[in-house]
């Protein structure tokens, strides 16, 4: 690519366990990168990651180690600076890089002034939990002497014991006005667009890049919101629609009633590992949904009474506890009335498929088979969990170590949208989905048609309207 | 591995899913199964194509018969085209009704054929795959219309060229009868039939002629001839060119739905592919490996100057929030005043240098990461005092982050040659320490928390 200008490069530096690695995962949405500890020194290399914006690197950045020992460093620098000369701050530190002590007592600190030398520019992370010393003032200085631009990024900005004003009247004084606050572990939804509006004030010769960037993060964010909704949506769908048929006896109904809580669960942990994948969270980051297939709970098991209760969902007489909970028995007729018009094309066109299909299903009423299938009220749940997921997920920095924790509670704030999941009535999409058990890939004799797509996609459309002034850009 | 080579190839994140898929498709060897699937369909499709052929000219023969016996005009007429119009018109209807394959049940019949066909492991794969894509892209009903029509316009080619050859080669008379219907009604049968094949130029047999061939009257050979014509317009207007009009627009349709499919990127599978497909970054490697960090270490000093008795009590970078000194410091001991600044750490060294202490307490704050410069710090002072412990503060309300920040402390102190005795995770303890005090001497702590 000649014409292409090289990408922008970032040193990420800071004190020691302020969480500049951190910031590197989240930026580049990769919680493998690098390695976090709450201890000093967990980085002792530079490491670096690109930024691509349609597959070229737009920009790099670098994680340094940690400043540990900014003043001892600033009084070897003085020693270093011959009297009657005038050096200037660049140079003061190349000729530190070529002492001795760079590669002793400063080895780390040398390894982060080397790569801030060659870089556009520094982010200087701060740990706003941390006291304004005079050890940082000194880090500061040392880091400012190689020349180049300097945005302070403040972490940990949402912690309780955070000393956010003092910080901004320190760095204000040391001459660094444009800051920047970036919580690393949950960053504000803006919170990149924002970092890079403040680089692209700092680096005007690589504003058009920045913005470029910032354009794709917030593309790929739609895109990703997009993609989950379509994930939940299809989870739906193919919940809504799946049916398992039993003999009319009370024991085989357990035992159908049984395999259909099964295959719900283990399609809802798919949807799971769906959304953490397209999101790049790892598996341990939600350990809730490992769980079992039996009982007790993902968090709270999808067909326990309690679970429903917890998000709200009102419990109707008509949802049985105990063998048969969260499964309805199907009189058949809703099945019948929707496929009356199969039945007609399928006659009309000698469609034996088609047609052998229903009667199938006519036989097995007419041999007295019952059909079960999932309760409204686990599809309200299914969709809520999903969709509270899928908000944790998009809220989420790619630096928490933390398990996520849904914010589903009933005495969460409500949203119109949310309280019609929880007690209005269902899309119409499910209901027409609820009369095609072929639709349901965890059918045997799944068959989808254009016309499931469509559905998909109208419901996600009606899933996103759940979430109302989130975004705002 | 797949996704590597996808990713060193493709442009855009939709070229990547599918370069990903041919690879994947060759280690799984499906593209084998697709030759295969392939060379069934095609065999299936010849043999339905026989079949057609030798439909079309046993509908023939089997309308016009071997020439013995008139032929019924109205009842050869349906034996031609009654069942080809039948399904014509079914496949009219499924339009209005929405059936997913359009209701083709010639086309149907080619899938089935090709699946017995193409047996083997994982052969239902294809078929199945290969419907759901066509059914995305809306093109599986003009594709099964398609072939549909085309095996229906070959029986009629072959249903018309049959009727040719025996209708040059034998003698026919026609003839209709009727027992129920006036002669009338015949006539505006025939010529309401008639009348679209005699604007593109058919010759159609006249009333008169129409109302003679009731069968009980001696027909002239241009009568006969008159009527072989009618019948083979009716089949080729009536069956073969609304059939040859259909099988054109559903493969053009089939054609232009078909160079329309696209992936969608959306679909479930491959949302879930492009974050490793397409990462939003990747990594750089590293400058060079970790070496390992320096430790500083106490190193004790021969004192210029003999040490002072009076012990003394330094704040290590302690917060400005922190009240300092600390309530309850006893008369005796020095308080140095709380050290964070080069300058002032450039003093405080200078001082000891000059006056070193007997007994020394450093309190640092537990809640800060020890970092290397501060550990040296302490080793340095630590070297200027005969006795000198360290305290470490804040840790009044333990809880997680806290209790291994000061478990981090302690490992710091204790590789830079403290040991555990010197180090204090409360204020109290350590003072009574300067201070002299025997330790659990509770009472004479108060004493001097009083004076």
């Amino acid at each position: 690519m000649p014409d292409h200008d090289p990408p922008l490069r970032l040193a990420v530096v800071g004190h020691t366990n302020t969480g500049k690695t951190s910031l590197l995962r989240t930026l580049t949405r990769n919680p493998r990168f690098g390695h976090v500890d709450d201890s000093p020194g967990t980085t002792r290399h530079v490491e670096g990651a690109r930024l691509l914006v349609d597959g070229l690197p737009a920009v790099e950045l670098y994680d340094t180690p940690g400043m540990e020992d900014g003043i001892a460093l600033l009084d070897y620098l003085d020693q270093l600076a011959a009297p009657g000369m005038r050096v200037d701050g660049p140079e003061r530190i190349r000729r530190f890089l070529d002492s001795p002590e760079s590669r002793r007592r400063f080895e780390q600190e040398a390894r982060v002034l080397h790569k801030l030398l060659e870089c556009d520019a520094g982010l200087y992370v701060v740990d706003v939990r941390d006291p304004v010393l005079g050890k940082h003032k000194d880090e500061l200085a040392i880091l400012a002497s190689c020349g180049h631009p300097l945005l302070p990024v403040l972490n940990f900005t949402h912690s309780p014991d955070q000393r956010l004003a003092s910080w901004r009247e320190a760095l204000g004084r040391l001459g660094l006005h444009a800051i920047v606050e970036f919580d690393t572990i949950a960053p504000a939804l803006d919170g990149e667009a924002q970092l890079y509006d403040k680089l692209a004030l700092l680096l005007d010769k690589h504003a058009a890049a920045l913005v470029a960037l910032k354009n794709d993060v917030a593309l790929q964010r739609e895109r990703r919101h997009a993609d989950a909704l379509r994930l939940i949506a299809e989870l739906l769908v193919d919940a809504a629609a799946f049916r398992a048929s039993s003999l009319p006896e009370h024991d085989a109904l357990e035992t159908a009633a049984l395999a259909l809580r099964r295959a719900i669960r283990n399609r809802e942990a798919a949807c799971v590992a769906a959304l953490l994948k397209r999101y790049n969270f790892r598996s341990q980051d939600f350990p809730a949904h490992t769980l079992p297939l039996e009982g007790e709970r993902w968090g709270m098991d999808l067909f326990h009474p309690q679970a429903l209760k917890d998000v709200g969902i009102h419990v109707g007489k008509g949802m049985a506890a105990g063998a048969m909970a969260g499964a309805t028995l199907d009189a058949f007729t809703a099945g019948l009335s929707l496929g009356a018009a199969t039945l007609l094309g399928a006659a009309a066109g000698g469609l034996w498929q088609g047609a052998d299909k229903l009667g199938k299903r006519i036989l097995g009423r007419l041999k007295g088979y019952q059909e079960l299938s999932v309760d409204d009220a686990v599809l309200r749940l299914l969709a809520l969990r999903q969709l509270g997921l899928a908000r944790a997920l998009e809220e989420r920095g790619h630096a928490a170590q933390k398990p996520i924790e849904l914010d589903v509670q009933a005495e969460s704030p409500a949203s119109p949208e949310r309280e019609n999941w929880r007690s209005g009535k269902l899309p119409d999409e499910l209901l027409e989905a609820r009369s095609r058990p072929e639709w349901s890939t965890l059918a045997e004799d799944y068959r989808a048609g254009p016309r499931r797509s469509e559905v998909v996609l109208s419901l996600a459309r009606k899933l996103g309207t759940f979430r109302t002034g989130d975004i705002t850009r | 591995m797949e996704v590597r080579r996808a990713r060193s190839e493709g442009r855009d994140f939709e070229q990547r899913v599918l370069i990903r898929a041919r690879y994947l498709a060759q280690r799984e060897k499906l593209d084998q199964l697709i030759q295969q699937w392939l060379q069934g369909s095609r065999l299936a499709l010849t043999a339905l194509c026989l079949v057609a052929v030798l439909a079309g000219a046993g509908a023939a023969l089997g309308a016009l018969g071997d020439g013995s016996r008139p032929v019924n005009l109205l009842l050869a007429l349906v034996a031609l085209l009654g069942l080809n119009s039948l399904s014509f018109l079914f496949w009219l209807l499924s339009f209005a009704v929405g059936t997913p394959s359009g209701g083709t049940w010639l086309g149907e019949s080619w899938l089935w054929l090709t699946r017995k066909l193409a047996r083997g492991p994982d052969a239902a794969l294809l078929p199945r795959a290969l419907m759901e894509l066509l059914n995305r892209g809306k093109a599986l009903r003009w594709l099964l219309g398609g072939v549909s029509h085309a095996l229906w316009s070959i029986a009629l080619g072959s249903l018309l060229l049959t009727m040719l050859g025996i209708l040059s080669a034998r003698r026919y008379s026609f003839n209709w009868e009727t027992t129920l219907l006036s002669p009338d009604a015949f006539v505006a049968i025939t010529t309401t039939l008639g009348w679209l094949p005699a604007q593109l130029g058919f010759a159609m047999p006249s009333a008169a002629i129409i109302r003679a061939s009731d069968g009980l009257q001696q027909l002239p050979e241009s009568a006969q001839a008159l009527w072989s014509s009618w019948l083979i317009a009716c089949v080729v207007v009536y069956g073969l060119l609304p059939r040859l009009a259909c099988l054109i627009f559903s493969l053009g349709v089939t054609k232009a739905r078909l160079g329309a499919i696209s992936l969608d990127p959306g679909l479930p599978g491959y949302a879930e592919l492009r974050d490793r497909l397409s990462p939003v970054s990747e990594n750089a490697g590293i400058d060079a490996p970790q070496a390992p960090a320096f430790q500083a270490h106490i190193r004790q000093g021969q004192y210029a100057y003999p040490p002072s008795d009076q012990p003394l009590l330094v704040g290590i970078e302690l917060p400005p929030d922190r009240p300092w000194p600390p309530p309850g410091l006893p008369v005796t001991v020095a308080d140095l005043g709380v050290v964070e600044s080069r300058s002032q750490r450039r003093k405080l060294l200078d001082d000891l240098q000059a006056r070193p202490a007997q007994r020394m307490l450093m309190a640092c704050d537990a809640q800060q990461t020890p970092d290397r410069g501060v550990v040296a710090l302490l080793a340095d002072l630590a070297g200027m005092a005969a006795d000198s412990h360290v305290a470490l503060l804040g840790l009044a309300a333990p809880d997680t982050v806290h209790g291994t920040r000061a478990a981090i402390w302690q490992d710091k102190l204790l590789a830079a040659g403290f040991s555990t005795e010197q180090i204090h995770t409360d204020l109290a303890p350590a003072l009574d320490w300067l201070a002299g005090v025997p330790a659990g001497d509770d009472a004479a702590r108060n004493a001097h928390a009083g004076s």
